[in-house]
């Protein structure tokens, strides 16, 4: 097999269908023409008695409750680049054949890899509602006959044996050539392609020597092809607008499917998404995600995007939504033979995105101390995927109780008897301090603008608790309690 | 006709006895190296419940446990999550190497520290997840439904994960084990290193749930 046809039926239909929420499981037919002239060109399995080529008011009449439609080119584009997309994952050689059709040169690849590779992404598309066919043979002619056959999927071996049987219609003969060669008895391509193909000719034409070429899987040809993505975006309309989150993520769903496609077709992640809500008071809403861990999963995604609008609240409807992904280069990591790494690390990361939605993304990470004396200066890391051994223990341990802060410190007033607090006064705190230590003072930054100077001590109260207060620019505060 | 059990316990290790399939086990546990602590708690946090720690009094050391437990986690490199309810965590207390396998989550509200730790203990990544609520305003973690802790509860046994509820006053309703710390640490204490403060840390046992299995084999 060196191509292969990707290739989904009813396609204006299954686009349609892949867009609109309402018409799932439900009987509908695409109609053309308006009034009397109105007549079916494609109708869902659903839609019993229906066939194309039948008038609208006639369907109705055979199905009641039919939705009759017109197609809607918007939805067959995204359906068609969601096709392609699936294509480059294949190869980096793809033509976009015509719509709901594309084909892929797979000349190099690894046939046993590309034929798994094949029936995934049939699963997948499947589930996105596209339900492709693939077929995959010697030229780009037998890879599309076979997608006519595959359920899902066939990859042609032998060629004669699989043209064979196949009828006639399929190498599309004109009429007359139909006439003229069920006058002869050929009413399979195998029986065509067992005549002497320059007898065929001489009888037939030029005409006659395409069509035997074209039953023989032989006709090949150059293919047109197309780029793959660069940027990986989307954006679509509401008309009218929306108000609800449920229409919001049924078709960001469906854009962010082609953006993980095209994404992981050029083998990138995103590590950050881009979400702008234009409304209908001609504002917008814009909110930037930095992904907890990069990736091309919709899934992961969409809980980030639902768990930021489910706390949305804007002041008009929304009229239109742009998603964007930056893509980024796979994260590559190897962990060393002893570290203890995530049980479930895609859990781990999500549950940490569902968190930083309630808390904010500043607000959860492991804490690193800042290279200062300034303190309580540190940094919000992102948490480590494993724990490594702790090495050796610190030459000085810490002493005492441990720190508890108070953010932001309680201003305090503070009487001191020959320069040691003698009385605290702040906060929910009040009292005669029974013992003292101190002061420890400190500063840094003084060549610069974020100067700073502090006296700390540690009291005892009187009622009982050890807190830690300093003084800064002549103002007592309680920085916290050490616990 | 027996003997009516006299109390809870005997009770338990009646029904345990009569129906032992449906006793439960012992989860193991996560120490957490303070000694009058994990003997209370017969080894350490137990995996898959809630513990409730109250803080009767100011520097009562509620915080030392915390700094013992993330030494006693890095040292079995497990991974921990502080669920800091008023923010109140210094990362500048504790050595660098002991903040690695920590994830930090700085709440506003204890709202947030609920719906956080509702995440975290299903998570199952985590060996402890420490929910502290000291510093919470008392009116409104009153008005915290019975619900919310019997959903952690539940939440905790479905992923093994040891919960350690930090409270300023009896909070957690039905939790199976409550320890008290009622003796406040003196400035005098701020001069011995942090281990031998910790070791010397007293707690009482409010309440103690023996599991019945562990009750029988004992």
């Amino acid at each position: 097999m060196s191509y292969a046809v990707l290739s989904v039926p009813d396609f204006a239909l299954r686009s349609l269908q892949r867009s609109d929420p309402s018409l799932c499981g439900r009987a509908v037919a695409l109609v053309a023409g308006e009034g009397r002239r109105a007549r079916v060109t494609e109708a869902s399995a659903e839609a019993a008695r229906v066939a194309p080529g039948l008038a609208a008011t006639l369907a109705m009449s055979r199905c009641p409750g039919i939705v009759l439609r017109q197609r809607e080119p918007e939805s067959e584009v995204e359906a068609h680049r969601l096709l392609l997309a699936a294509a480059f994952t294949l190869s980096p050689r793809v033509e976009s054949t015509g719509p709901g059709c594309c084909t892929v040169d797979l000349r190099g690849a690894d046939m046993p890899r590309t034929e798994s590779l094949m029936r995934l992404r049939a699963a997948e598309l499947a589930a996105f509602g596209l339900a492709p066919r693939i077929g995959a043979g010697a030229t780009p002619l037998l890879a599309a006959y076979a997608a006519r056959c595959a359920d899902p999927v066939l990859v042609v071996g032998d060629a004669a044996g699989f043209l064979g049987p196949l009828p006639l219609s399929f190498a599309a003969p004109t009429p007359a050539q139909e006439a003229v060669l069920k006058g002869w008895g050929v009413a399979t391509l195998g029986a065509l392609t067992r005549l002497s193909k320059a007898e065929v000719g001489a009888r037939l034409g030029s005409e006659g020597v395409l069509l035997y070429e074209r039953a023989a899987g032989e006709s090949t040809r150059v293919l047109r092809l197309v780029e793959p993505a660069r940027s990986f975006a989307a954006e679509w309309a509401y008309d009218p607008p929306v108000e609800s989150t449920e229409p919001l993520l049924f078709k960001m769903r469906r854009y962010a499917e082609r953006i993980a496609l095209e994404l992981r077709g050029a083998g990138l992640v995103a590590d950050r998404l881009s979400l702008t809500l234009l409304l209908e008071d001609e504002t917008d809403h814009r909110r930037e995600f930095r992904l907890p861990e990069p990736g091309a999963d919709t899934d992961g995604w969409l809980r980030v995007l639902s768990g930021h609008l489910a706390t949305v609240r804007t002041e008009a409807r929304v009229s239109a939504v742009r998603l964007v992904a930056s893509p980024a280069r796979p994260p590559e990591k190897q962990e060393g033979l002893f570290d203890t790494g995530l049980r479930d690390g895609a859990a781990f990361w999500e549950n940490l995105a569902r968190v930083a939605a309630i808390v904010g993304d500043d607000r959860v990470g492991t804490p690193e101390p800042l290279d200062t004396h300034r303190p309580d200066a540190f940094a919000m890391r992102r948490p480590s995927e494993s724990v490594a051994p702790s090495g050796e223990a610190p030459v000085h341990p810490p002493f005492g109780p441990t720190l508890r802060r108070f953010r932001p410190p309680w201003p305090a007033a503070v009487t001191c008897e020959s320069g040691v607090p003698s009385r605290l006064e702040g906060g929910r705190l009040e009292g005669r301090v029974r013992a003292a230590l101190g002061p420890w003072r400190a500063s840094g930054q003084w060549w610069g603008p974020g100067a700073w100077e502090l006296e700390t001590w540690q009291v005892e109260l009187s009622g009982g608790g050890i807190y830690q207060i300093s003084r800064s620019a002549g103002a007592w505060q309680v920085e916290g309690m050490l616990d | 006709m027996p003997a009516s059990p006299k109390s809870v316990s005997a009770l338990r290790s009646l029904l345990a006895a009569r129906f032992p399939e449906r006793a439960r086990k012992p989860c193991g546990g996560v120490p957490v190296s303070v000694p009058s602590v994990d003997d209370a708690l017969g080894g350490g946090l137990p995996s898959g419940r809630l513990t409730e720690l109250v803080s009767a009094v100011p520097s009562g050391g509620g915080q030392t446990i915390i700094a013992r437990l993330l030494a006693a986690t890095q040292a079995a490199r497990q991974r921990i999550a502080l669920v800091d309810g008023s923010d109140a965590f210094s990362p500048g207390s504790v050595p660098d190497y002991l903040l690695r396998h920590l994830v930090w989550v700085r709440c506003r509200a204890p709202e947030q520290a609920f719906a956080a730790a509702d995440i975290l203990v299903r998570d199952g990544n985590y060996a402890v997840v420490v929910v502290d609520l000291r510093g919470c305003a008392e009116r409104v973690l009153r008005r915290t439904p019975a619900a919310t802790w019997y959903r952690l509860q539940r939440a905790a046994e479905a992923s093994s994960v040891a919960v350690l509820v930090q409270t300023q006053s009896l909070l957690v309703p039905a939790v199976p084990w409550r320890l008290v710390l009622d003796t406040p640490l003196s400035l005098a204490r701020t001069g011995e290193p942090r281990d031998r403060v910790a070791d010397g840390l007293g707690v009482r046992t409010e309440r103690s749930h023996v599991e019945p299995a562990a009750e029988l084999a004992g």
